[in-house]
């Protein structure tokens, strides 16, 4: 499913957050939204996943379920992981009657395979790792076989090898389920490894669009600033 | 002019103006929360969103976790009031009445009010902590996400658990007060049980029954409603849901308190 983003505005207050934004991400391609903190990045996730109302513009999308990953996993933290990811699958009123429990149960056990955790079905999130919860937080993103998933800041807190392994499962979601992703990151690696497309934001606007070898090729003032980590440059973080 | 507005920023007419202004605002952004909640409150339950496994869940954290609580504030109340009744109404002659004031003082209004006191204190506060947590900690978020309602999974069974569990805990309560308060009449004053219990269906009729159940229902529902709204719009991290949690206590404590002055004076005026 693609989705197609058209003059996008968002305001909280007097300052707008995204200014203008526009951009395409095709059928099962992953794009990779990066810029400072601040920069509107999350916003844009939130706008497309209606958890934010916009104030203009327009987000199209072919239908189908669109998932969402939190930055800080959002596991339901009274709830097993084997409930955290069977959750929709209970409780969606449309999906409440669709399986049986023991169809309900191979699911989550397929879906907690996929993300290669098998047998932590009983504990709750507080007894996983971060980066645990992350792929329990995967699992149950796409337990509604979504065709749009979206990642904010994946590898955001994790050490380097658990960034790789979620570089990797990102990665094998979209090669497996056929999802169109969006992934709001920080990282460079997360970049290189797993998008498609970036776009770069700055002050709710796009600064910047390409691809990941485009991005590091240092041509573009801002994505030199971004890719050598420079205070000096067109991007201003500390408002004075 | 600048500095003419400087000087009426610092005038004590302004600052006061100021707060009344800024107060006025939260209290319509406060009703207004409400009112979205109670309208997709009822928007949930019509199209059959109410969660029964999570609705036996909070019913049973409603009536039963809240009971030691409210049969001890609810007990002790009627322990201070009628050691301090009882031996002057013997000595006054009145020693056949009681067992009818204490009844008419915990149906019409102690068994009621001091449990809705100990169901805000110990129930609503968790609500509202508990929402608020999954609130900032973007759990609520989640819900959205994976299209889950959250008035029909969040607000509804808690509502509806208050609706349907007050009475319970207002009628186990009362018992309770009315048996302390024969207790305490027999040993502060040597009232005998018999005359406790005979004077009790004096001053008791259906209506205050009635009014009675009416009135846990409406604490009930409002305390849940209150404490879930608090909980939704809580922001900022643990900060927030330490205001959330204290601002849903303080709102429920003035709901019910208006909620029982209008009952009063709709039934008793």
């Amino acid at each position: 499913m693609s989705i197609e983003v058209k003059n996008l505005v968002k305001a909280f207050g007097e300052k707008k957050v995204i200014d203008d934004v526009s951009f395409k991400v095709n059928d099962g391609e992953i794009l990779a939204i990066v810029g400072f903190s601040g920069s509107g990045k999350s916003t844009i996730l939130k706008l497309i996943s209606n958890l934010v109302e916009k104030d203009s513009g327009e987000i199209i999308t072919s239908g189908g379920d669109i998932a969402f990953v939190f930055q800080y996993s959002a596991l339901f933290d009274s709830l097993t992981v084997y409930d955290n990811i069977a959750f929709a699958l209970h409780e969606r009123k449309d999906l409440r009657k669709k399986y049986s429990e023991k169809e309900i149960r191979e699911i989550v056990n397929e879906k907690l395979a996929l993300v290669g955790l098998k047998g932590i079905e009983n504990l709750y999130p507080a007894e996983l790792s971060g980066g645990m919860q992350k792929r329990v937080s995967f699992a149950r993103a796409i337990v509604t076989e979504p065709k749009v998933i979206l990642y904010d800041e994946p590898t955001a807190g994790l050490d380097p090898i658990a960034s790789t392994l979620i570089e990797d499962y990102i990665l094998r979601l979209r090669n497996e389920t056929g999802a169109t992703s969006i992934v709001v990151t920080h990282q460079m690696s997360t970049i290189q490894r797993t998008a498609d497309k970036v776009i770069m934001l700055y002050d709710g606007k796009i600064v910047f669009s390409g691809t990941p070898e485009e991005l590091c090729r240092l041509d573009n003032e801002y994505t030199k600033q971004f890719v050598t980590a420079s205070i000096d440059g067109p991007m201003k973080i500390i408002e004075k | 002019m600048a500095l003419v507005r400087q000087i009426l920023k610092q005038t004590v007419t302004y600052k006061l103006f100021k707060s009344i202004l800024v107060n006025l605002i939260d209290f319509m952004e406060v009703m207004g929360h409400i009112t979205t909640c109670t309208v997709e409150f009822f928007k949930s339950l019509f199209k059959g969103e109410l969660d029964r496994k999570e609705l036996i869940t909070q019913c049973e954290r409603f009536g039963i976790s809240s009971l030691p609580i409210t049969l001890s504030i609810v007990g002790m109340t009627c322990v201070i009031i009628v050691s301090q009744i009882a031996q002057e109404m013997v000595k006054q002659g009145g020693g056949n009445f009681v067992g009818a004031l204490v009844a008419v003082l915990i149906v019409r209004e102690l068994g009621v009010i001091m449990s809705g006191f100990a169901i805000i204190s110990m129930i609503g506060s968790s609500m509202a902590s508990e929402l608020a947590t999954m609130r900032v900690t973007e759990q609520i978020d989640a819900l959205q996400t994976l299209k889950v309602n959250p008035f029909g999974y969040l607000f509804a069974p808690r509502v509806m658990a208050g609706m349907l569990m007050m009475p319970l805990v207002v009628i186990i309560s009362s018992l309770f007060g009315i048996l302390a308060g024969a207790l305490t009449s027999d040993l502060a004053a040597g009232l005998s049980y018999r005359v406790y219990f005979d004077s009790i269906w004096i001053g008791i009729f259906a209506k205050d029954l009635f009014v009675c159940l009416a009135k846990a229902i409406c604490f009930g529902g409002v305390i849940a409603l209150i404490s879930c709204t608090f909980g939704y719009y809580a922001s900022g991290g643990a900060k927030g849901v330490g205001i959330a949690t204290t601002r849903a206590v303080v709102w429920s404590f003035v709901a019910i308190v208006i909620i029982d002055m209008l009952f009063a004076i709709a039934f008793f005026f």
